[in-house]
């Protein structure tokens, strides 16, 4: 479903250039949740960005989907809008809700901008905040709604466009363990989800919530290190699992 | 360092250098954020400086101008501490104190003049001012001329200034007078002829005031037999007995109370007119105006042991002018008065026993002044709040916006260990140094524009003037406009700054704030109070509206001028906040009305969330205060330069209007005027394009009615008379038309449009009982056109009070042969094109020349009259041009405003942005956006803006008339012409073109660079 090869990107000029990502290969299936884990500054946002058409990297390819995938890498931002609005929803630690629009309102919009029609976005929003449970919350403002409940309708937001891979940075980061276990919940479920299933990548600091991923990446040297969970975690420590 | 970690007092002073250098270093690299207070500080020191520097100039400019009104600077008399027979009654002995206080570096010339009495006088209106009398001019007999025909009543005398005397004075003036500075000043006024420039043995020179040299119709060279004058002797309070008179016992009842005068005639033969000058505007009344003027040598010796005897001699002084202070008048005051305390104490004559007064006719003029300019300035500071009030909102709300924005470095301070002292001295210094390059920058300019404003002779219209003004301001008003502006500044900062890292402490870094909720009703209440004031402005200068009467809605006189004077306040400030709401909801309120439309389908939902913002909410404010004072000014000043205008024409009608002595025919009056011209051999005035006069008869509304007057105009008379849109609604009056001034309307019966008026014939016939006039009337049917509001070339009475009608209905009613022998005093002439300087110039020589002109009572010229109505008439001095600068400064503060604050908004909306783009939305989607609801929030701002200016407009104008007429009621003239408001939308529209082409500039400017910044930075808040 997400393929990455061979992505590059670098900061900086001459004596102070800081190769951050070093040619990063990775692959997500459909219906997986991959947490991708490493130390601070090793380039896992970095990478969220990149493919989440943020940044673009300066060198290498993502390609998301199968039929009629959408192929890019190094485009700048301006020129992955349809990355945005039918490959990758996203998800924030800071949850970056609109504030004067209700939850509904605010899935609602970002199909509206992807071109769907009012009706037909009401409906999906709809649907969507179903699928996150907040079915009864679809008209409360965000600052009406817990830390996680506003990160269910950031889900909602994702999901609602049928994107295809939700990216999620630190998605718990502002949230307390049980919200956190909540929203994890929530991502296996939409990857589990039989009849629209979804890919996750998460970027997390927590081992306790990476360790409930189906897969977990290891940054490190600008490279993903590991693929499996437990090798990753043995080799990130140094200690025996 | 303490060991608290506080700065010992030493430490702080030393880093003083350091610190601010640092402060300035920040405020740079800060500069994006700092333009606002920038803007603020530099608006509020430019207003504030340009107020006080104006009052400055005004006060040099009006002094300097009355000034070159006087000849003499100061009037010297014998000291009256001892009785008068103390006295010296030998006019050598004045001479010798002339040439005494020549010694003097400040006094330049020193002449013997008898005239006035002795002033024994600590004011204008108090006896020892009023008492004094003058000599005055009785009889004239010559061989030439019409000496009959002359009045030596002179009551404009008593119209200008505290009541002495009402008849033409008299002025005797030593040889000393015939050179000199004094020479100078008097030459100045000469018009034909020359002054007298030596003692000439066997001429006794007369200089005549040119009213009089034209009513008795004489020339320079001819020659008078006898001029009897009065003089007086004694006088008394009435009731006191007046002994010993040996002269006619005369009641004067003057301010000061009904005094009997002893006057006694002296009569002077055998006089020459060497020269005739041109009149004195009334300005200081102290030695009262336009004297005729007799060379001494008329007077033998016993009658200047007499006029010395009776107080009749002073001394004329000539001080040197250059050295006079014109920072001021205040300078000047103090240093006139430092002078006179010298020249007083000091004893004069060979023992030194002559004790002067030294009475100070500069003084006299600067108290004059104060009070008029006192008045002025009062006006024009109240003109100026708006403005004011506008640069500290826009400091204020540039402050708030500026310290949010260092809400996340501040927090970064914080977390690293900065303390909320040093935190807000960092804050504090950094907006120290951004206030004070506004200060000092606000400063110049206004210094440097005074003078220019002080040269407006109309809305942003300028001509250099004469006046030479240098208004530099003192060290307590500089410091003033310091404090007013850094100062305020830098306590608004730390309140703010204060509050700011209070909440960061109690709330954490991450949250914000709870702002306080706006008064509401307070608001809405300013914003009615205001609105009652403009209608009720509206009704009275309407004459009424609806249920109301002229008086108002509000007839009770002190709330009605609480309102006059509060209400435009009230209602700018209520106004703004108020409409300020709606145009914040611009985006929401346009979107409800075009939001179905497929354009806004995907970017609708965005706009709901826009609006509710606070800074949305300012830049609304700050467009309806800055929009809103651009219109009142452009409104105000349109139509007070249109006010001035329409009063010149109104006083003048023409080019050239010419007064005969008595009735003229057209061509009598073209072959006099023809005379002047050739006199004159001027290229720009040489010829008549075109005349006519304005008819004068009475009509009644019925047969044996009342009768009314009836002006008539001439077939093309708008080929000469200046006529205006605001004078009648109609200018032609060929075909049976007629218009009915405001107090004559009611005397006819206007039935469907039509009025009917009877033109009454009057016939002596003899009856038997005797002689009896028998009354015919003609009469006609007219289309009524309106009321007349005035007549060029007619009194405001002469226009209210009569119906107008035109050359073919007086011929109707009064029949040709009468209008053929039409004959008048008074005609008017078109004379050449007066937006040419060389046609202005030439008609005041003209008007000048006609006086020369046998049977020419007077002559005014269109230019003449226009500069006095801009200088002394509806509004003063520079008050157009102070609405000049207030709607240049509010143009530039609406346009680098909306651009500043509008950079702000959307830096303050960049993570919004980022998120809208996150989710899906393409840069044209956010253009479209940031575009709509920019331009929404504008564009309602501005239309609301206008709107609420054109109110403030109108609320205002009770005010201005109100000023206007003290103003004119202070100078003497009449105010004719109604402040009928003008709106210039031409000018509104290039403002507001320029405002929306520069938010359009700095939101594609902010919005593409927000477009480029790091999206995945903005989201993440770094």
């Amino acid at each position: 479903m997400l393929e990455v090869s061979g992505l590059k990107r670098g900061f900086g000029s001459g004596s102070n250039r800081l190769e951050v990502l070093k040619g990063v290969d990775l692959s997500l299936q459909k219906g997986e949740l991959v947490a991708l884990m490493g130390p601070s500054g090793c380039g896992k946002s970095t990478l969220l960005n990149i493919i989440g058409g943020l940044l673009k990297a300066d060198e290498g390819r993502i390609k998301i989907g199968s039929s009629n995938p959408l192929v890019y890498g190094t485009k700048a931002p301006n020129q992955v809008i349809d990355v945005r609005r039918k490959g990758v929803g996203w998800i924030f630690q800071d949850f970056h809700l609109l504030d004067h629009i209700n939850s509904l309102e605010n899935v609602i919009l970002s199909l509206e901008l992807a071109g769907i029609s009012s009706q037909d976005a009401e409906r999906r929003a709809i649907n969507a905040m179903e699928r996150v449970e907040l079915g009864d919350r679809m008209h409360f403002m965000p600052n009406e709604l817990s830390g996680g409940q506003q990160q269910r309708v950031a889900v909602a937001r994702a999901i609602a466009g049928s994107r295809p891979l939700l990216l999620a940075d630190e998605p718990t980061g502002n949230l307390d363990v049980k919200a956190g276990e909540s929203i994890i919940s929530l991502f296996k479920e939409l990857c589990a989800d039989p009849d629209d299933p979804i890919s996750v990548l998460m970027v997390t600091h927590d081992p306790i919530l990476a360790s409930k991923a189906d897969r977990m990446l290891l940054m490190r040297d600008g490279k993903t290190a590991a693929s499996d969970i437990r090798s990753a975690w043995g080799e990130s420590t140094g200690d025996p699992i | 360092m303490r060991p608290n970690g506080k700065k010992s007092f030493g430490d702080q002073i030393s880093d003083i250098p350091a610190d601010f250098s640092s402060a300035i270093r920040s405020a740079w690299i800060g500069r994006e954020r700092g333009l606002a207070v920038f803007a603020g500080v530099f608006l509020a020191s430019l207003v504030i400086t340009t107020v006080f520097a104006y009052g400055v100039g005004l006060s040099q400019g009006a002094l300097q101008n009355s000034l070159n009104d006087e000849v003499y600077d100061a009037k010297v008399d014998f000291s009256s501490q001892n009785d008068w027979s103390s006295r010296t009654n030998d006019s050598a002995e004045w001479g010798s104190v002339c040439d005494e206080l020549l010694d003097r570096v400040e006094i330049v010339d020193c002449g013997l003049v008898y005239g006035r009495q002795g002033l024994r006088l600590s004011g204008f209106f108090d006896e020892g001012f009023a008492l004094p009398q003058p000599l005055n001019v009785i009889e004239v007999s010559g061989p030439t001329g019409n000496w009959d025909n002359v009045s030596w009543d002179y009551p404009e005398a008593l119209e200008n200034g505290p009541s002495i005397n009402g008849d033409r004075i008299m002025r005797i003036v030593d040889p000393s007078h015939y050179d000199g500075e004094l020479a100078d000043r008097y030459s100045n006024r000469v018009v034909y002829g020359s002054w007298p420039s030596g003692d000439q043995p066997g001429i006794n020179p007369v200089i005549l005031p040119s009213k009089i040299a034209s009513q008795a119709g004489i020339k320079v060279n001819d020659t008078i037999d006898s001029l009897n004058f009065t003089y007086v002797t004694d006088a008394k309070v009435i009731g006191s007995e007046l002994k010993d008179c040996d002269g006619e016992i005369i009641t004067r009842d003057l301010d000061a109370g009904v005094y009997q005068f002893c006057t006694v005639i002296m009569t002077l033969s055998d006089l020459t007119i060497v020269a005739v000058y041109e009149e004195w505007p009334f300005t200081n009344p102290t030695l009262l105006f336009n004297p005729v003027i007799v060379g001494d040598s008329a007077l033998s010796v016993s009658n200047r042991t007499t006029l010395v005897s009776n107080d009749h001699a002073y001394l004329g002084i000539a001080i040197d002018r250059n050295l006079l202070p014109t920072s001021s008048t205040d300078d000047a005051a103090d240093w006139l008065d430092a002078n006179r305390k010298e020249l007083e104490d000091q004893g004069y004559g060979p023992d030194g026993e002559i004790k002067i007064e030294y009475n100070d006719l500069i003084s006299g003029t600067i108290v004059f002044l104060r009070i008029f300019l006192g008045l002025v300035q009062v006006f024009d500071y109240i003109l100026m709040i708006p403005i004011v009030i506008l640069s500290f909102a826009v400091l204020i709300y540039g402050l708030i916006l500026s310290l949010e924005q260092r809400k996340r470095e501040i927090s970064i301070h914080r977390v690293i260990g900065g303390t909320e002292r040093g935190l807000r001295g960092m804050v504090l210094r950094e907006l120290a140094a951004i206030s004070v390059a506004g200060w000092i920058l606000g400063y110049l300019v206004a210094l440097l524009s005074v003078p220019l404003i002080l040269d407006a002779v109309g809305f942003m219209s300028f001509e250099k003037g004469d006046l030479d003004v240098n208004p530099t301001l003192g060290l307590g008003y500089t410091m003033s406009v310091f404090l007013l502006t850094v100062g305020i500044s830098y306590l608004v900062a730390r309140g703010r700054t204060k509050d700011f890292l209070e909440m960061e402490i109690d709330e954490g870094v991450r949250k914000v704030r709870a702002t306080r909720k706006p008064k509401t009703w307070l608001q809405i209440l300013a914003f009615g109070v205001g609105l009652l004031a403009a209608l009720e402005s509206y009704i009275e200068t309407a004459g009424g509206w609806g249920p109301w009467g002229a008086s108002g809605i509000i007839s009770g006189f002190f709330v009605d001028s609480l309102l006059a004077l509060f209400g435009p306040f009230a209602l700018w400030i209520g106004g703004a906040l108020v409409l300020g709401r709606i145009g914040g909801a611009a985006p929401r309120i346009v979107l409800k009305i075009i939001g179905w439309t497929p354009a806004m389908a995907d970017i609708r939902r965005g706009l709901r969330s826009s609006g509710s913002n606070e800074s949305v909410n300012r830049l609304a404010v700050i467009l309806l205060l800055t929009l809103s004072i651009v219109t009142l000014a452009a409104v105000q000043g349109y139509t007070g330069t249109l006010v001035d205008e329409r009063t010149a024409s109104a006083q003048v009608g023409a080019d050239l209007q010419v007064q005969f002595e008595g009735p003229v025919s057209e061509d009598v009056a073209r072959q006099r005027v023809d005379a002047a011209m050739s006199a004159l051999d001027n290229r720009a005035v040489d010829s008549i394009q075109s005349m006519t006069s304005v008819g004068s008869t009475f009509v009644t509304a019925q047969q044996g009615g009342g009768l009314v007057p009836a002006l008539v105009l001439f077939d093309n008379h708008e080929d000469t008379l200046i006529w205006d849109s605001q004078a009648s609604p109609i200018r032609n009056f060929q075909s049976s038309k007629v218009t009915i001034g405001e107090n004559a309307v009611d005397f006819f019966d206007l039935d469907d449009g039509t009025v009917e008026i009877f033109f009454p014939t009057f016939t002596p016939v003899i009856t038997q009982t005797g002689f009896e006039i028998m009354t015919t009337y003609t009469s006609t049917r007219l289309d009524y056109e309106g009321r007349h509001e005035w007549i060029p070339g007619m009194t405001g009475s002469e226009s209210t009070q009569a119906v107008l009608i035109g050359e073919s209905t007086y011929r109707e009613l009064a029949g040709n042969s009468t209008v053929n022998a039409y004959t008048s005093s008074r005609w008017f002439f078109e004379v050449c094109d007066q937006t040419d300087s060389d046609c202005k110039s030439g008609l005041e020589r003209l008007s000048a020349e006609l006086l020369n002109i046998d049977g020419v009572s007077l002559a005014l010229d269109w230019n003449t009259a226009h500069s006095e109505v801009e200088r002394n008439g509806g509004l003063i001095f520079g008050t157009q041009g102070l609405l000049s600068l207030q709607f240049v400064v509010a143009s530039m503060a609406s346009v680098a405003s909306a651009f500043v604050f509008l950079s702000l908004v959307l830096t303050q909306r960049k993570k919004e942005l980022a998120i809208l783009q996150a989710i899906g939305a393409s840069p044209s989607q956010i253009i479209r956006l940031v575009l709509f609801e920019i331009l929404a929030i504008v564009g309602m701002s501005m239309g609301l803006g206008i709107l609420l200016g054109l109110g403030i407009a109108q609320s205002f104008n009770g005010f201005f008339a109100i000023f206007g007429f003290l103003f004119q009621i202070f100078l003497g003239s009449q105010a004719v012409v109604d402040r009928t408001l003008v709106w210039p939308w031409m000018e509104l529209a290039f403002v507001n073109a320029i405002v929306l082409v520069s938010v359009i500039a700095a939101l594609l400017l902010v919005t593409r660079r927000a477009l480029n910044s790091d999206l995945a930075v903005v989201l993440k808040g770094e």
